[in-house]
Order: structure tokens, then sequence, then C-alpha cells
């Protein structure tokens, strides 16, 4: 059995930190400071980011993030889009927006990093999150030059909207009620129809399941009932256990448990096998004049599973294994209080012997290069499990205990 | 500067803005690119003209060579739309290049979010685009789980109400025909058969699916002959390969959608778990094992038994065989999942169909 192999993974995030990622990144240009939080929080998560990093440093870190705030509220994304507090203008400023995940990420950053939040511009932040939201409840990613709303319609943006809610809002009730909300209502019943006929969640309503967006979904929820005392909005179904939805999405999410992994030298030979199966049975059902009956009689019987060393998580039904979906099926079981339902030695082997790399990180599959996201959450992963090492993370905030810790002890907490 | 918008006399007016990364004013940037020159001198131009909300052909062209280098911009894809409409451009040429960039970033998310926009300009595309069903194909020619192309391809089904196209089902069809197992298609299949239809109805993926408890995912009115055809079609499917599960969730949401109990199929499902006599040479007695086509049929099985378990012993005792079939043998990763469903049997009745009173 692989050991978590902390001290490479410490120097594989060091390097994302203080060196320039290759250019083939510059794709990833406008995701900055999702970037930024990965390589920031994996360190905190592997319990060195003081001692790795100085006061000095993780000062400038936190002076780049307010850098990336807005006049009006809220975090750009990267520092692309600004062209100058002196050029900016009402009829230019929509090109260089407040982002919706980007503002969620900078909020948890600067707790990761030990900043008690007296810069961020709560209220104008408050009273921003609202007109970002649709009459269906959902989020847009920015406000485009007219104030209107962009970006797909899509779970993310909802997840991260609530999130910045329940940082910013906090649990004191001291917001000035001339501050308008966002609605709470509608955007649980857009999530809630984002639920699809085999129990996860998609984009949107109308598509595929999917985990990650399953987590945001559920996310959302969790932010949005969290600290919910009063009664005038009901707990939902999606979090209410014994209710067929909740039920049917933990039967999907365990259901993304799989060895299929997508090895290549086993892989070439299983699908041939699949084809040939298909082929024969193809062949068998062709015969006219079969019954049902006949058609199932000729179908060969299952052999019981031959024991299993090895089990990742997928992201949609008959997809192969990825790292961050042990992540995004794992915190969203963890948020319903249903991870024991998952085999988690299994994914931990997966993780450890097929996807944890040499140098340092976790690759998307097996013997795949490491990069920052799946790096990340493959540590998370494992951080739910208990693994020496690493510190214990909030699934859905997705920090350490300790920068939650930070959260609570903010004035508004 | 020396790149080639400094050079170039048509971009002489425009004074660039370089990027301002923080660090003049006591910053540490985070997740540092190291950028190529082109890169850094594209943008500085691009915010330039930004900050002058300046409409032009150049600044068009500015943003192709962008999103060539970025295509995860997002203000750029916003800014390249808005140019395109204040200048009135042919949007069909849009179209083309779009579907050239489209195929070169199979995984990027903008472009079809921007591919969206246009295609809603009712002026230039009253109806569906010539050929743009083909070049969906052609997409899924290159992957054909993409989830954006999926989402677009379900927003054009809305838009233009394509549902009863022949095409969109022949298309479906023909995926299923090449992997069974691809569950975007058998999702596509659901939003052409069940999705609502309404422009006042919700935009919901089930039907009914603002509804709560036993009306989520329930059609308002039925249409029989095409449950029945659905459900025909699934087990045709499930002959090919029996443990795929996306036909068996696709029957479950179908029986949903008409209000039908998953009873319905346990007599089909029962076919793939039979008992057999073995006799063992060692003890000289005969003893009954179960054999299993499928474990998803199991699975049906004893969701069927769970919701009758309020009824007898007989089920409940049946309801744990299956479970632990499943446990045991049939899907071992689970085990921990298989035993939470056998302890759920003794607390209530969980409605795993439509049946139940939630």
């Amino acid at each position: 059995m692989a050991d978590f192999q902390a001290e490479r993974h410490v120097k594989y995030f060091l390097r994302c930190l203080k060196t320039f990622l290759p250019s083939v990144y510059t794709p990833n240009d406008s995701n900055r400071m999702l970037l930024a939080y990965l390589c920031v929080s994996g360190l905190d998560l592997l319990g060195v980011l003081e001692s790795k990093t100085t006061l000095e440093e993780r000062k400038g870190y936190i002076n780049w993030v307010y850098h990336c705030q807005l006049p009006s509220g809220g975090f750009r994304a990267f520092t692309g889009t600004d062209f100058g507090v002196e050029n900016r203008t009402a009829d230019n400023a929509g090109w260089d927006p407040a982002n919706v995940p980007a503002t969620f990420f900078a909020l948890v950053l600067l707790l990761i990093l030990g900043d008690d939040l007296a810069r961020v511009k709560r209220t104008e932040c408050l009273r921003w999150l609202p007109r970002v939201q649709r009459q269906d409840g959902s989020f847009g990613e920015v406000l485009g030059p007219q104030g209107e709303i962009g970006g797909g319609r899509d779970l993310r943006f909802c997840c991260f909207a609530a999130g910045t809610r329940y940082i910013l809002r906090g649990t004191r009730g001291d917001i000035d009620t001339d501050i308008p909300d966002i609605n709470v209502d509608r955007l649980a019943s857009f999530i809630q129809a984002c639920q699809t006929y085999d129990g996860g969640l998609s984009d949107t309503p109308l598509g595929e399941a999917h985990s990650g967006l399953t987590y945001c979904g559920i996310g959302a929820l969790t932010f949005l009932y969290r600290t919910h005392s009063d009664q005038s909005h009901p707990i939902p179904k999606l979090l209410s256990p014994g209710t067929p939805e909740f039920e049917s999405l933990v039967r999907w999410l365990v259901s993304r448990q799989t060895s299929e992994l997508g090895e290549e030298e086993s892989d070439d030979d299983e699908e041939e096998d699949e084809d040939e199966n298909d082929e024969t049975h193809a062949l068998r059902l062709n015969i006219q004049g079969l019954t049902l009956d006949d058609k199932i009689f000729g179908l060969h019987a299952l052999e019981p599973c031959r024991s299993i060393q090895w089990a990742g998580f997928n992201g949609r039904c008959n997809k192969l294994a990825d790292t961050c979906y042990s992540f995004w099926n794992m915190a969203t079981l963890l948020m319903l209080d249903r991870l024991a339902l998952v085999d988690v030695e299994l994914n931990r082997r997966y993780l450890l012997e097929k996807t944890q790399h040499i140098v340092g990180g976790f690759g998307k599959g097996v013997g795949e290069t490491p990069d920052p996201l799946h790096s990340y959450f493959g540590m998370v992963s494992l951080a739910f499990q208990g693994e020496a090492g690493l510190q214990n993370t909030d699934p859905a905030l997705c920090i350490s205990s300790r920068a939650v810790e930070r959260l609570q002890s903010l004035e508004w907490w | 500067m020396t790149g080639k918008y400094a050079s170039d006399p048509e971009w002489a007016s425009i004074e660039p803005i370089p990027l301002n990364d923080g660090s003049d004013s006591g910053a540490l940037p985070l997740a540092t690119i190291a950028y190529t020159d082109d890169y850094i001198e594209a943008t500085s131009y691009l915010r330039a003209v930004m900050a002058a909300n300046e409409m032009s052909d150049r600044a068009l062209k500015l943003t192709e060579d962008i999103i060539s280098m970025n295509p995860a911009h997002y203000t750029v894809w916003i800014y390249r739309a808005k140019i395109l409409f204040a200048l009135k451009k042919d949007l069909k040429e849009e179209f083309e290049w779009l579907n050239r960039v489209s195929l070169k970033y199979l995984k990027n998310y903008q472009i079809w979010q921007h591919r969206e926009v246009i295609v809603s300009c009712r002026d230039q595309f009253p109806t569906l685009p010539d050929r743009e069903l083909d070049f969906l194909m052609e997409m899924f020619a290159q992957d054909s789980k993409n989830y954006h192309v999926w989402k677009y391809r379900h927003w054009l089904v809305r838009h233009f109400k394509l549902w009863d196209l022949p095409r969109e089902i022949e298309d479906v069809e023909a995926l299923l025909k090449a992997d069974v197992r691809n569950n975007s298609a058998w999702n596509h299949r659901f939003v052409l058969r069940f999705g609502p239809r309404g422009d006042d109805e919700p935009d919901a993926g089930m039907p009914n699916g603002g509804a709560m408890g036993a009306d989520k995912g329930r059609l308002a009115v039925a249409d029989e002959d095409v449950i029945d055809a659905e459900l025909q079609y699934a087990q045709a499917k499930i002959l090919l390969a029996p443990e795929n599960r996306s036909p068996w969730s696709y029957a479950r949401g179908v029986l949903r959608a008409a209000g039908r109990p998953l009873s319905e199929w346990k007599d089909f499902a029962s076919k793939f778990v039979t008992e057999k006599k073995k006799h063992d040479a060692e003890d000289g007695e005969d003893e009954i094992e179960v054999e299993v086509k499928s474990s998803h049929a199991v699975e049906w099985l004893a969701d069927v038994l769970a919701e009758q378990v309020s009824g007898s012993e007989t089920d409940k005792s049946e309801a744990v065989k299956m479970l632990t079939l499943l446990k045991e043998k049939y899907d071992p990763i689970r085990k921990n999942y298989w035993d939470y469903r056998i302890k759920m049997l003794d607390s209530f009745a969980v409605p795993y169909g439509v049946s139940a009173s939630a």
C-alpha cells in the first residue's frame, strides 16, 4: 500500500505558489483567483502555510487579493480586466466586473491567509449579490455593461453566490434592513428543479446529472440553511432524509463509485470484450420470433465480483473514475451526512496508488501529470477520510477547520 | 513594445494599458503565469479598447486574437457579442468562425454560451440555422458526451421547439447505436419525450420539476402509447448490455413521468434473477443457487419489495435477500449502502418509485 507523500505534495504546492505557472496555463488566466486559492489552501491543508511562507509573503498575497477587489464591491477573477481606477467610468465598468465565483474564492483565500476581512467592501458586495440573481432564482457570473446579467444559467454561480452571502451576512443579524437580500426560496426551487430523473443534479433543469454540479447545488442549499433559524424558509426535501428527493440523490451519489479507472493496459481488452458482447447479443436478438424470455434466457449469468482493490468515483453515469470526483461526490455525501455509505478504503487506494504523482500532487486519471485542481481535490477527499498529515476540512466552504474558526471569529459571526 | 500591434499603423492611435498586477502597491501576485509576449501585448490593447468602449472592426479582430490564446476570458466574449450587434455584423460569418474555434477548444464553456447569444437573435435566425445539427454531430464525433454541447442542444430544442423534429430522435438513436452506454444521449431522449414544452412552464428538467414529493417528475397528462413505446425501447437496449445502468434509470424516469409504479417491471426484472438447483457433490444435497443476469434487475426488485414492506414479512425477507445479493456478490463496492438499505427496511418504506404516498 502506497503512503500519502506529504513532503512531495508540499514541494508541489510550493512550486505552484512561488514560481510562474508555465505558459500552457494561459487559458486559465481568467481563473487566477481559483488557482491562487487551490495553491494556498493546499499548503494550509498540509499544515505548512505558516512555516513555508513568511508573514511578509502572506501580507503580500492578501494585498493582491484586495488589489482584485472592485470599488463597487465583489472581486474580479484576475487582474487582466483591470484598466485602472482613473480610466473607470459608468460606461466601461461592465468590462471589468466583479465575478461571482472569484468573489467567493477571494473571501475564503483571505480567511486562509489569516486576514480579518476588514478591507472587504461588505455592504457593497451584499448589495451587488441580488442584482446577479435572475427571476427564476438562478445566478449569473457577472453584471455586463448595461447591468444585464452575464454568464449561463449554472449551479456553479448559485453555489458561490450562496457561499458569499453566507460568509458576509454571518449570524449576528447586524445587516442594515435596507440592504436587500437574495431571494432564498427562489434559489432553493431552482436548485431542486435541477434534480434529474436519475437522482443527481444537472447544471440547469433539462441537463444530465453531474457530480460537480450536484456538489454546487447541495453546497448552495447547505449555505442557505446552515445558519438558518427562522421558520419562514422550510428545509428543502433534497436535504431531508427519507424523502424520495434525498434518497434518490444518495443512491445516485453512491453509484458514482467505480472500479473503471481507464487504465491503459486493461482498457483495450475490456472494450473489445464489451464490443464482442454487444455484437453477440445483437446477433442473437436479430433472430426472428424469439420471445423476451428466450432472449433473456440466452444472456450470460454474471460472475460474482472478484475482489476489487481500487475504486474511485466518476462524475456521470458510465464515465471513468477521475481524481476530482472523489471530492465532488464525497463532499456532497458528507454534507448530507451519508459519507459512511461509500468505500473510503478503496477510494484511498485509488488516489494513493493510481493518481498520486511521484513528483507530488495528483493527476486527473491514472498516470496523468499533476495540476493544482486535481492535486487539491485529491487531498481534500483524503482529508474527509482522516488521512494523517491533513487538516480537517469543511465540505461546503472547502477550507481547513482552522480557516473556518477564523470566519467564526469575525465580528459579524 | 515592439509586437504586432505596436508596429501596426491601424493601432497607432491606441495607447495600450499594461497589466497592473499590484506589485507597485505592495501586492505579491498569486498564480502568476509565464505569459507569452504576444498575450501580454494583445491583452494590453484589449484593456485600452475596452476602457474606451470601442465598437470597431479592429477591436473585433483583437477579440479573436485573445480568444485564440485564452478562450475562457469571460468579458472578451461579452465584448465581442456587443461589437457584433453594434456593427450589425452578418452573424452567419460569426458562425463559421465559431465552428472552427469550437472544434479547437473542445472543453470550453464560453464558446457555447456565446453561440446561444448569437442564435438567440430572432431577426437573423428566425429558424434553426442550416447545418446546425450536422455541426453538433461533428462535435459529438469528437466527444459524444461533451456536456457543453449537450446543454446547448437542449437549449436549441426549446428555443426552436424541436421536440418532434425527426432529426432529433434520429441523432439520439444513432449515438445510442454507437454506444448504448452514452448516458448523455439517454438524457436527451428523456428531454425530447418528456421535457416541458410550454412557454409558460418553468424550465424544469423533469416534468413538473418544481413540484415536490410524489408529483415531482410526473406529467400532467401522459400519452400512454409514448410511455409504453419508451419502456419497450429501454428493455430492448437493456438486453444488449444488461449491466448498463442508463436504460434502467431511464425506465424509472419514464414510469415516474407516467405516474406508474416500479412494480410494473417486477416481472421483467425477475427474469434476470432466477433460482437454480445445484447438486453439491460433497454432501450430496441439492442447493438453491440464484443466477443473476443484471445487478440492476436485483436492485429494481429490491426497490419494488421495499415499497411493499409495510405489507408482509415475506416481502421484507425477499427484499433483504436481494439487497444481500448486491452487498455480497454483485455490487460489493457499495456494501455499506446496501446495508443502509437493509436497515431502512425496518424504519420506513422509502418511495423509490412514485407509488408511495410521499
